[in-house]
């Protein structure tokens, strides 16, 4: 019987595992670190934030008024951001071996602390940063902090 | 002089000094020392911003960016104090190199260990990468295999020593990748290593 119900599982695993890898996930970064009431909203869904967690394209991360959230992308880029912020992964490819380059992110309100990664460094003009009062484009590879209130 | 004038006017400057710092920019200096350049734009007009502790106020996106001005480091901080809590430690990478033709770890290399633990518990990382190399004696082929094998060796190495195996993914790149370029069967004692990289 046990032997039964672990085939009926598999069977049930086997036949979910392939509609969930179609879905053409663009890994982005993930969280490292986390505090209070933070969430990544997703496909029309919010879901909570907790470290480890995948950071996917087109992703928003958004914290509460308790909140702060620290991300990591795949170039090394390193976000965090205090409460009531909001930060939207709009494009991003990071591919040094076939040269191709691009980050463009989208911050709403908040407070963000920002410390460059490789793209940064290998090609600052890919980099550009929406924000509420304008846009903010790269020059040369940079830290910086924003604090943005509506 | 007249304290009414004055508490008016000290209010006003509070007011004033408050509402301009609703929306800023300031640029930090990196880890390695260095400060960058960037620009910000709207339909209003631009602004550089090229200097550690200067930042550039915005009243919204219809209003002309400010000239870069000075912003005190601890104002700085006293702003950003729940970001800078939670802000994440920069990914740290180790070299491990290898005798000759070998996938045997150098002595030096194998103290390395203790560091690379203590890397991992200070960012409490489920993603090791270890990224196998050799150097250009040899054929591509067999430089593929023996990369493969000192990422191995190096994953065996890194899971004695209480490190989670599932935490690890292993690349390698035979003699494609050289640290230091050199030509095609040059030995280079530097291009024989494994990068433990720690995210």
């Amino acid at each position: 019987m046990k032997k039964y119900a672990f085939g009926c599982l598999a069977f049930i695993i086997l036949c979910c595992y392939p509609i969930v890898s179609t879905a053409t996930e663009v890994v982005v970064g993930k969280v490292q670190g986390t505090r209070g009431l933070v969430s990544i909203f997703r496909d029309g869904k919010t879901k909570p934030a907790f470290p480890h967690d995948k950071v996917f394209l087109s992703d928003t991360i958004m914290t509460g008024s308790n909140g702060a959230i620290g991300i990591l992308l795949e170039d090394n880029t390193l976000i965090s951001m205090g409460p009531i912020s909001r930060l939207e992964m709009k494009k991003f490819k990071f591919s040094p071996a076939k040269n191709e380059y691009e980050m463009s992110l989208k911050m709403g309100q908040g407070s963000f602390v920002y410390q460059s990664g490789l793209l940064g460094k290998l090609a600052p003009h890919a980099v550009t940063l929406d924000t509420p009062v304008g846009k903010i484009s790269m020059l040369k590879g940079t830290d910086f902090r924003a604090r943005f209130s509506e | 002089m007249n304290w009414k004038l004055l508490c008016i006017l000290f209010s006003c400057t509070l007011i004033l000094g408050c509402g301009s710092k609703k929306n800023f920019i300031v640029l930090t200096p990196t880890e390695d020392g260095s400060v960058g350049a960037l620009q910000v734009e709207n339909q209003k007009g631009s602004a550089i911003l090229d200097e550690e502790g200067k930042a550039i106020y915005v009243a919204d996106k219809e209003s002309v960016p400010s000239e870069p001005t000075a912003i005190s480091r601890p104002e700085i901080d006293a702003f950003f104090k729940e970001a800078l809590q939670v802000h994440p430690l920069m990914p740290q990478s180790f070299l491990l190199y290898f005798l000759f033709n070998s996938n045997q770890l150098a002595e030096e290399s194998q103290q390395k260990i203790s560091e690379i633990q203590q890397a991992i518990k200070d960012r409490d990382s489920t993603d090791i990468a270890i990224i196998g190399h050799t150097d250009r004696t040899g054929s591509d082929a067999y430089n593929q295999q023996l990369s493969f094998k000192r990422a191995q060796a190096v994953q065996k190495f890194l899971t004695e020593n209480d490190v989670n195996g599932d935490d690890i993914t292993i690349t390698y790149y035979g003699e494609g990748n050289p640290l230091i370029p050199t030509a095609d069967n040059v030995a280079e004692p530097r291009n024989r290593r494994v990068e433990v990289m720690i995210r």
